[in-house]
């Protein structure tokens, strides 16, 4: 398609002059303030080698990145069933409306309303544990609140939205009659599950992941509140900096670190997914 | 009939209120090659994805070699689809995508890759193994699907409109190869097709199709010369169907007689008369020419021959298709003719 230069240049340009100025501009000054000193405003590294040093830090860094991925995990696990049936089993088009509603109702909701709402259900009195012990699972209640795996059941539940949603779209677009063809050649639906969709569908999975994962690394509100600040990730950090500590340069710091690393290991990713699709 | 490799006995598949299938019977005989043809939604389709396992039928049963297989899922089916879109695995090159049937049988490595080597050879394909299916034509694609599928040695091989999406000339030569292949394979072929010649050009036997029903069944030739409905003789070919009146049994139209056999046909019937078939001029002694007075309304020429379009009497047009000749080159616009053919290329169909 011949478009004209000037609605080329428009096109372009407005999304560029956006992202220049609501992105790049502001990194950028965080970026710098990064390489400041809070007490007397000269410049320095004196704060990369602080969070380089600092175990608690790098700590900080791990559970954030640990948390991001058993939620992305959890989310692949639960979501692409989920995408997979209302894709393939739900034939009535207004059944599958429905369910699409469903799925995306809880987006409107502000996300410390649903937190809050996953501490009644986690708590020791909470709905979770008394059907856990009315059934004999336990004898007693158990801690999830306050634990990391609270914090990811929070988050995955928040999150799933993204998944299906990825990976419901790439799935429709799956020719069916390739299935067929795998069927008449002899697979069981399992294999042609296995050997055809799965693969094809693949696009949608690592998208999904990528959502999933970026934003888990960067949420706050679900963490800090589930965590009942026992538990630390990177995003409460910042927000202490900013807000209690008054640390403007340090919390600059951390979130340039947390960026930076979270790019590094989103390339390695992709990487692995790279060589893994040319051999 | 015992013997026969598919029976096909009163299939029905039932849409809602819509049949798709309204009790269909075909049997199919060992290395035969068998044409559904039809137009578009008389259930073609269906029938071929019914003996592939992927439409429940409502009523009635598919039988590959004497065994009911109604209830056997599409992969444990003895038979392999071409699908026509092809299906090809994008995500596979040409090489797995011709190995995967082999590979869920579990045979040896060795053995898939010769396999899949000689039938690559087979269809043309030798040296595109390492391809993928987007870096390939249609028509290659076209050879891909159809070495994906007999690589499995099926005992029927279904083809699902195959050729439907290439060009006339590519076409052509594809009839002409998968007629040869079939020869080869000694695999009993189905072949749904639209195009009447491509049916005729290909298959052994054809089933025209009309509204989820088998109109007739038989040769190329048989169905060609005669055919058993107006619907048929439409279809196949290019008929003048000639409408006329039953008097004592005998066809009429207007005064004249026409010297056909009627009766049980009820008021009316039409004669159907293929456009080759009838000549210009006065009919030869001997023989029994039926005979008609028409006038000129068009002529065509078309190099080998004419095509004249007549009024008869009764106002209806027919079409002759006739070779040069000293009553057609001098037969102008509006002029009084008489037309003739042999009496027993036409015939009666009833209404």
């Amino acid at each position: 398609m011949r478009i004209n230069p000037w609605s080329a240049v428009l096109l372009l340009g407005v999304p560029v002059a956006f992202l220049f100025i609501f992105f790049i501009v502001p990194f950028g000054t965080v970026a710098v303030a990064s390489f400041r000193m809070p007490a007397d405003g000269g410049w320095s590294a004196a704060n990369y080698v602080k969070i380089a040093t600092d175990g608690y830090y790098w700590g900080a860094l791990y559970l954030t990145f640990k948390i991001a991925l058993w939620v992305t995990l959890l989310v692949l696990v639960v979501g692409y069933p989920l995408a997979y049936t209302i894709t393939y089993n739900v034939r009535s088009t207004l059944l599958r409306r429905i369910i699409y509603i469903v799925i995306v109702t809880p987006l409107f909701t502000s996300s410390i309303v649903r937190a809050f709402g996953w501490l009644v259900l986690l708590g020791r009195k909470g709905m979770v544990n008394d059907t856990l012990v009315a059934l004999d699972f336990v004898d007693k209640p158990v801690q999830i609140l306050f634990t990391e795996g609270g914090i990811v059941i929070g988050m995955a539940y928040i999150m799933l939205p993204f998944m299906v949603l990825t990976v419901a779209s790439i799935l429709q677009n799956i020719n069916t009659s390739l299935l067929e063809a795998a069927r008449d050649l002899g697979a069981h639906p399992i294999v042609a599950f296995l050997k055809v969709t799965f693969p094809l569908s693949l696009p949608g999975v690592i998208a999904g992941s990528l959502i999933v994962f970026t934003l888990s690394v960067s949420a706050y509100v679900t963490p800090s509140i589930l965590s009942g600040g026992k538990k630390t990730v990177m995003s409460m950090l910042i927000y202490q900096q900013y807000a209690a500590t008054l640390n403007f340069p340090f919390g600059a710091t951390l979130a340039v670190a947390l960026l930076v690393s979270t790019l590094l290991l989103i390339a390695g990713y992709l990487l692995v997914i790279e060589r893994h699709a040319k051999g | 009939m015992a013997g026969d490799l598919i029976e096909i006995v009163g299939l029905v598949k039932r849409y809602g209120a819509v049949a798709a299938l309204d009790g269909v019977s075909i049997n199919v005989r060992q290395g035969e090659f068998l044409a559904l043809l039809g137009p578009s939604g008389c259930g073609k389709t269906t029938l071929l994805r019914s003996i592939a396992g992927f439409v429940e039928p409502t009523e009635g049963q598919v039988r590959i070699g004497g065994k009911v297989i109604n209830d056997v899922p599409p992969h444990e089916r003895p038979v392999n689809t071409v699908f026509q879109n092809y299906a090809l695995f994008p995500h596979m090159t040409v090489a797995e995508n011709v190995a995967f049937g082999p590979r869920r049988k579990g045979m040896p490595k060795a053995e898939i890759a010769k396999k899949v080597a000689e039938v690559l050879a087979m269809v043309g394909m030798d040296g595109y193994g390492e391809r993928y299916p987007r870096q390939l034509s249609g028509g290659q694609q076209q050879r891909i699907a159809l070495a994906r599928a007999i690589v499995n040695q099926p005992q029927v091989l279904l083809l699902d409109e195959p050729l439907g999406a290439l060009d006339l000339k590519l076409r052509k030569r594809m009839q002409v190869e998968l007629k040869r292949l079939h020869g080869q394979l000694g695999i009993t072929f189905i072949y749904v097709t639209h195009d009447q010649e491509e049916a005729l050009a290909m298959a052994d036997r054809i089933a025209v199709m009309n509204q989820g029903k088998v109109a007739q069944i038989g040769t190329g030739q048989d169905i060609y010369r005669a055919p058993n409905s107006r619907y048929v003789a439409d279809f196949i070919g290019e008929a003048n169907l000639i409408e006329c009146a039953v008097k004592d049994g005998r066809l009429a139209l207007g005064d004249a007689a026409l010297p056909y056999d009627a009766a049980g046909a009820g008021a009316h019937a039409t004669l159907m008369i293929r456009p080759e078939d009838i000549q210009l001029g006065a009919p030869p002694s001997g023989g029994t020419p039926v005979v008609l007075k028409a006038t000129v309304r068009d002529k065509v020429f078309l190099g080998s021959a004419w095509r004249v379009y007549a009024a008869l009497p009764s106002g209806q047009e027919i079409a002759a298709h006739s070779a040069s000749g000293e009553a057609v080159d001098y037969a102008a616009k509006g002029a009084a003719i008489e037309l003739w053919w042999p009496r027993d290329r036409g015939r009666v169909l009833a209404q």
